[in-house]
């Protein structure tokens, strides 16, 4: 009895947080002049649901070429940041060299560097190298500045230090050079750090939103949440349409994340506070 | 026996090429122009003509009433949204710290708003919060108009707006602050809480004198790093607001924004950088002043 009674609350105060979602992702199939009405009883309201916004979204905001950016954004700094922030990483934890205590204070300076302070000299940097305007500009504008990241080469560091020495001796008996031993022993022993580097960064940059409100000038450069700031910004507004823009720049993010939860380990997070 | 790998010098810095040049590119050179530009008069369209000016930017932005209003409001923002969402956390942090498979899915609910996207969700709760007009209203007025209250002008009244966008903000947030705060409940022992039951101990002494010392690293984690957030407030009252009304929900980032993209004062909009920068590194200090205390 007690048991049914705890599920009972955690349900309704689980679907009362998540309420937002819901009337969001329901309100986006309902006709224009009926999504303002209702209040909670709408939510159980089925009559005359539609796909016509999510039609008219796809065309007004142009959500393929839109998603199709976002998805080579993101793809872009995960992929080129998981080789440079690890190969720093490496350096720093297991060779000794001159200027390496140095180098390192400077990575746990650079955690703190907010992306707000440096977008305005950012962009005019961006802009003297050219990185402006076309389809390949603009995305090496949007990758190349965020791909490496101060807080994740600390991050990888203190797993590279944590792994026992025993692993690479063993690789080094059989003649293996520093790159085969970051490659095929380091790396692969790192595995779930990187993988709960991965799903931040993704769920970090699919959100980005003041750097690409600046650098993605043209339609056809826009991410998807410029096309959405632009239907939500622009007349005439059309709420159906807004909602089912936002769906779709929701549900690719959560279709990735439902795959890769079980990598997120909760202890990872708290990687920061030691 | 030990085996040393011998390398020639150079690989280390090959190793370190790629971060460095990016580095070195796209963050540490940004940095010192926009800390030279803060010193001078640039405009934004003409920064080769740019005269040094001393600290003439930092002291009209510091008595600009209007820079004052964005600082203001932006820890007024902070003010409201880190204890709520620190206590809230760690209370659904207890709720939720189960053990059993079949309770993720509770995790897993309060953690969605993490993954949707900041720009959707100030869209959404824009919608949300939208006022009564022609019989027509948001779902926030709907709701607190059914147990009788009246229908309020969220973010069109200057007093309401901000406490809007923080609540909002809580909400989004907290998930998160919650695994935090889970994963820390998860490291304490078990014996420990199990010895404090035996001895009598009731569920609140055990919080008292058992889970809260021990999540202290954890607490003063979530409070700091929430609080350096909220400073960074931008999405939201830029997209739900514009800052309005009457610059109620002006935040430092927007006022950063507006001066050199409005004002193409370039010269000011480096100094409002440079002070925004000061305050977050201020407290990332004060956050590892007590980190480095709790550890002690």
């Amino acid at each position: 009895m007690k048991r049914i009674a705890g599920w009972l609350v955690a349900v309704v105060v689980a679907l009362g947080f998540l309420l937002p979602l819901l009337w969001m992702l329901h309100a986006s199939f309902r006709p224009e002049s009926a999504i303002f009405t209702g209040g909670l009883k709408s939510l159980f309201d089925f009559r005359g649901l539609h796909l016509e916004h999510y039609v008219a979204a796809w065309r007004r905001a142009a959500m393929g070429i839109g998603l199709l950016n976002s998805l080579l954004q993101v793809a872009g700094i995960l992929g080129l940041g998981l080789l440079f922030n690890s190969m720093a990483a490496f350096a720093l934890a297991r060779f000794d060299f001159p200027g390496r205590a140095g180098l390192f204070a400077l990575v746990i300076v650079l955690i703190i560097l907010p992306v707000e302070v440096l977008v305005v000299p950012l962009l005019l940097t961006v802009r003297d190298l050219g990185l402006v305007g076309g389809h390949g500009r603009t995305l090496a504008a949007l990758v190349l500045p965020f791909a490496v990241k101060a807080f994740n080469i600390y991050f990888l560091r203190q797993h590279f230090l944590a792994l026992p020495r025993d692993l690479e001796e063993a690789a080094i008996m059989d003649g293996a050079g520093p790159f085969r031993i970051y490659w095929s022993v380091g790396l692969p022993a790192i595995r779930p750090a990187l993988a709960t580097v991965l799903v931040l960064d993704m769920l970090t940059h699919w959100s980005d939103f003041i750097w690409p409100l600046v650098i993605c000038t043209r339609e056809e450069t826009r991410t998807v949440q410029i096309a959405l700031s632009n239907l939500f910004t622009q007349p005439p507004i059309q709420w159906g349409d807004i909602l089912a823009c936002a769906v779709m720049t929701t549900l690719p993010v959560l279709v990735v994340f439902r795959l890769a939860q079980r990598h997120i380990v909760a202890s990872q997070l708290t990687a920061g506070i030691k | 026996m030990k085996q040393r790998l011998t390398i020639p010098r150079i690989v280390p810095w090959l190793f370190l090429a790629p971060a460095l040049l990016l580095l070195g590119t796209f963050a540490l050179f940004p940095l010192l122009r926009g800390a030279w530009w803060s010193l001078t008069n640039a405009d934004l369209l003409r920064t080769d003509a740019a005269v040094w000016t001393g600290a003439a930017n930092y002291s009209e932005l510091l008595s600009d009433p209007r820079f004052r209003r964005a600082f203001f409001n932006t820890a007024c923002f902070a003010l409201m949204v880190v204890p709520v969402q620190a206590t809230l956390a760690f209370f659904l942090a207890l709720w939720v710290n189960r053990p059993e498979r079949y309770w993720r899915w509770l995790r897993t609910a309060f953690f969605l708003p993490i993954i949707v996207s900041m720009p959707v969700l100030a869209v959404l709760w824009t919608m949300l919060y939208q006022p009564l007009r022609g019989g027509q209203t948001g779902l926030i007025n709907a709701l607190i108009g059914s147990i009788g209250l009246p229908a309020q002008e969220w973010l069109q009244q200057p007093h309401l707006a901000l406490p809007a966008i923080a609540f909002m903000s809580v909400w989004q947030g907290v998930g998160f602050q919650m695994m935090i705060f889970l994963a820390g409940l998860q490291s304490l022992s078990r014996a420990q809480l199990e010895a404090a039951r035996i001895d009598g101990a009731g569920a609140f002494q055990r919080l008292r004198h058992v889970i809260l010392p021990a999540m202290r690293p954890s607490i003063i984690f979530v409070m700091t790093a929430t609080l350096i957030l909220s400073f960074r407030l931008f999405a939201q009252p830029y997209l739900m607001t514009r800052g309005g009304p009457e610059d109620a929900t002006l935040s430092i980032i927007q006022f950063i924004y507006e001066t050199t993209f409005l004002g193409r004062e370039l010269g000011r909009a480096s100094a409002g950088a440079m002070l925004f920068l000061l305050l977050v590194a201020g407290l990332a200090l004060l956050q590892r002043a007590f980190a480095r205390e709790v550890r002690s």
